[in-house]
């Protein structure tokens, strides 16, 4: 009877403990970012790292050097194989990360996404064919391209003509910024927007057709660069026009390349994205879920509008991504 | 840019049939781009009222714009001439605008700017050679076809670059740098003067010296060139090191012009380059090629590319009007193979 007792206690005991761990259970997380060779995304990394430290959390980093579905694809298949409880990855594509995403679902793996979404963005809906991971944890792009379209129209005095620079279609937080800055300017009548121009990436390329836009437009007041190599080439190409003070440069995303232009009067405006804030809650997201609880279907994160005034301030240049 | 030398000039020493071929490819080049000239200025006349190539702003903007591509296109030429290829120069051109940039950061507070930028364009310079030593080696001891050899240190400079560049791009902080990307003499901007300085000795190197005598030969016809006794190894490695040292100056260039020494930055330059050398009539089989038809070659892509923002194309015919001229200009270089190559 006696060692009934202490059998029926241990097993209690046991019982204790196990719940007690699934309480506070340890999450193994992969994080997948869009391209590995960038700031934004090695910032965003040391924000996850924070949190998967705090919370007692693993956490991998494995990505592509180049932000393309061909390579990425393979990445994630390796991370699906090694089996982690959640996924949080920037999707490089909105479309053709759907179905080997479904891979990570069908393997009992939670996925979450960052920065970038596939489908529409809206998840859990029960719509579509996408709508399989359970939250974004991002900045609004579309907001960010409005913030970035206010604060170019404020300095070019809200008429001229302007253009969009963009890396290429189809990447889904560029294609908002670019979406969000073009419905903005709807509110100013002053201002014309011209056709967006697609770099691929390129700075050389970037610069060049700043200066065709030029030369085609003289009265051209300004440029929004929707990532750091269309805004360095662009300012550029201001530059070699020696327009610069005359066609304004905004320019989306600001590691620290952004901050001499920025001194210097190239750039006029720098949009900040808080990488190491979307890292943070995309871990503390999966987290959550792990361990039972229900976590919002979209977590947007901050901006920071960044000027040559207060480049200088801490509150300000903490927002700049690290290496 | 047009103070470059006369199509009479392209021709080397002693007329040989593949130099003669690439001599009417190059003179086809200098037809397609008037055409091309032509057609942008009349649209541009007729369309809105304006001058395109009377337009000073836009020569200038096409000739910077034509210097990076054209950098790893006139070192390219050497290479394709020779019958092989160098897939790895963009990269060697990332790896250099990074090193130079850190090298320049970490001398320019000690020494200054001057002679900090002469100790970052050295390092800069010896650390893309290594790409080009490695290259020439696996191709010309090992007998690594060019194609595969390069690509692989493709992927090796690339990762050496980004290593160096901690993953992300190197802001870059010293005035003379700044001058060489930025700067103009005489309302020439720096880059472009370099540029043809660049461009003047390679063109010297192949039309008028023995070594580029040798880079066609091989092209011509590898085993001949052995059986006459040619140290066709070293000659090898040596073209494999001087397409690396332009894609290195490239670099610096790239560096001084953005203050930035991204790993990326020839990435999207590399099809660009290889294009222009083969517009400017090269045969990717070897054998043919001069330096004056890749710079017409890498006018055509910089003004295609121009223009059509000039002229207010969309964006995405943009991408297929490119596609097309390099399909065109591919076909007329296989039109005179069958037309007329001889080989030794």
């Amino acid at each position: 009877m006696k060692k009934l007792l202490s059998a029926a206690v241990a097993v209690l005991a046991l019982g204790v403990l196990a719940t007690g761990e699934a309480q506070a259970r340890k999450v193994t997380i992969a994080l997948i970012p869009g391209l590995t060779t960038d700031a934004f995304y090695i910032t965003m990394h040391k924000g996850a790292q924070a949190a998967a430290d705090a919370l007692g959390d693993t956490l991998t980093f494995q990505g592509a050097p180049d932000f393309n579905p061909v390579t990425q694809v393979p990445v994630l298949d390796a991370v699906i194989a090694r089996h982690p409880d959640v996924i949080l990855i920037a999707p490089t594509d909105k479309v053709q990360l759907i179905q080997p995403l479904k891979k990570a679902i069908e393997a009992g793996i939670k996925v979450i996404t960052v920065d970038t979404f596939i489908g529409t963005g809206k998840y859990q809906t029960g719509a579509g064919d996408a709508d399989f991971p359970l939250s974004y944890v991002a900045s609004d792009n579309i907001l960010g391209g409005q913030i970035a379209a206010r604060a170019l129209a404020k300095s070019i005095g809200g008429k001229g003509k302007v253009y969009v620079s963009n890396v290429k279609p189809g990447v889904s937080t560029t294609d908002q910024r670019e979406e969000g800055f073009k419905s903005e300017l709807k509110n100013y009548p002053g201002i014309t927007v011209l056709e967006t121009q697609f770099n691929d990436d390129d700075a050389n390329k970037a610069a060049s057709q700043l200066q065709s836009v030029l030369a085609r437009n003289p009265d051209l007041a300004g440029v929004f660069g929707a990532n750091l190599f269309s805004a360095l080439g662009s300012a550029n190409g201001v530059k070699q026009a020696g327009a610069t003070g005359k066609v304004r440069v905004a320019a989306f995303d600001a590691p620290k390349a952004i901050v001499e232009p920025l001194k210097k009067g190239l750039v006029d405006i720098a949009i900040a994205q808080h990488p190491a804030e979307i890292g943070y809650f995309g871990v503390v997201a999966a987290h959550a879920v792990i361990n039972g609880q229900s976590i919002p279907t979209a977590i947007g994160t901050g901006f920071t509008v960044m000027t040559r005034e207060n480049i200088d301030e801490p509150a300000i240049n903490q927002f700049l991504y690290s290496d | 840019m047009s103070v470059t030398a006369a199509p009479a000039h392209v021709r080397p020493p002693e007329p040989r049939p593949s130099a003669w071929i690439a001599w009417v490819a190059s003179a086809r080049a200098w037809l397609f781009l008037a055409l091309l000239v032509a057609g942008f200025e009349v649209w541009a006349q007729t369309s809105f009222q304006a001058t395109f190539i009377g337009n000073i702003f836009n020569i200038r903007s096409i000739a910077v714009f034509a210097v990076a591509p054209l950098l790893l296109a006139i070192g390219q030429t050497f290479v394709i001439i020779s019958g092989g290829i160098d897939l790895s120069v963009g990269f060697t051109m990332g790896l250099a605008a990074v090193v130079v940039s850190h090298v320049a950061n970490l001398a320019t507070p000690v020494i200054g700017d001057v002679p900090g930028l002469i100790v970052a364009c050295a390092a800069a310079i010896g650390v893309s050679i290594i790409p080009g030593l490695v290259n020439g080696f696996l191709i010309a001891w090992l007998r690594v076809p060019p194609f595969i050899g390069t690509l692989g240190m493709f992927g090796v400079a690339r990762g050496v670059a980004f290593l160096l560049a901690g993953g992300t791009t190197v802001p870059v902080s010293n005035d003379a740098l700044s001058y060489l990307g930025n700067g103009s003499i005489a309302g020439f901007p720096v880059v472009v003067l370099l540029t043809i300085a660049a461009m003047l000795v390679l063109h010297y190197l192949l039309g008028q010296t023995r070594f580029g005598q040798y880079v066609y030969a091989i092209g011509g016809n590898r085993a001949a060139t052995v059986r006459a006794g040619i140290n066709v190894r070293g000659v090898t490695l040596r073209i494999y090191v001087l397409s690396a040292v332009c894609a290195g100056i490239g670099g610096i260039l790239y560096a001084g012009r953005f203050s930035a020494g991204a790993a990326q930055a020839g990435e999207p330059l590399l099809l660009d380059s290889i294009a222009a050398v083969v517009i400017g009539g090269a045969s990717l089989f070897g054998g043919s090629g001069t330096i004056v038809g890749t710079l017409i070659g890498a006018l055509i892509v910089a003004v295609i590319q121009y223009g059509l923002v000039f002229i207010d194309v969309e964006a995405f015919w943009q991408f297929v009007v490119v596609g097309v001229v390099i399909i065109i200009s591919v076909l007329v270089d296989q039109s005179q193979r069958k037309g007329g190559r001889v080989d030794e």
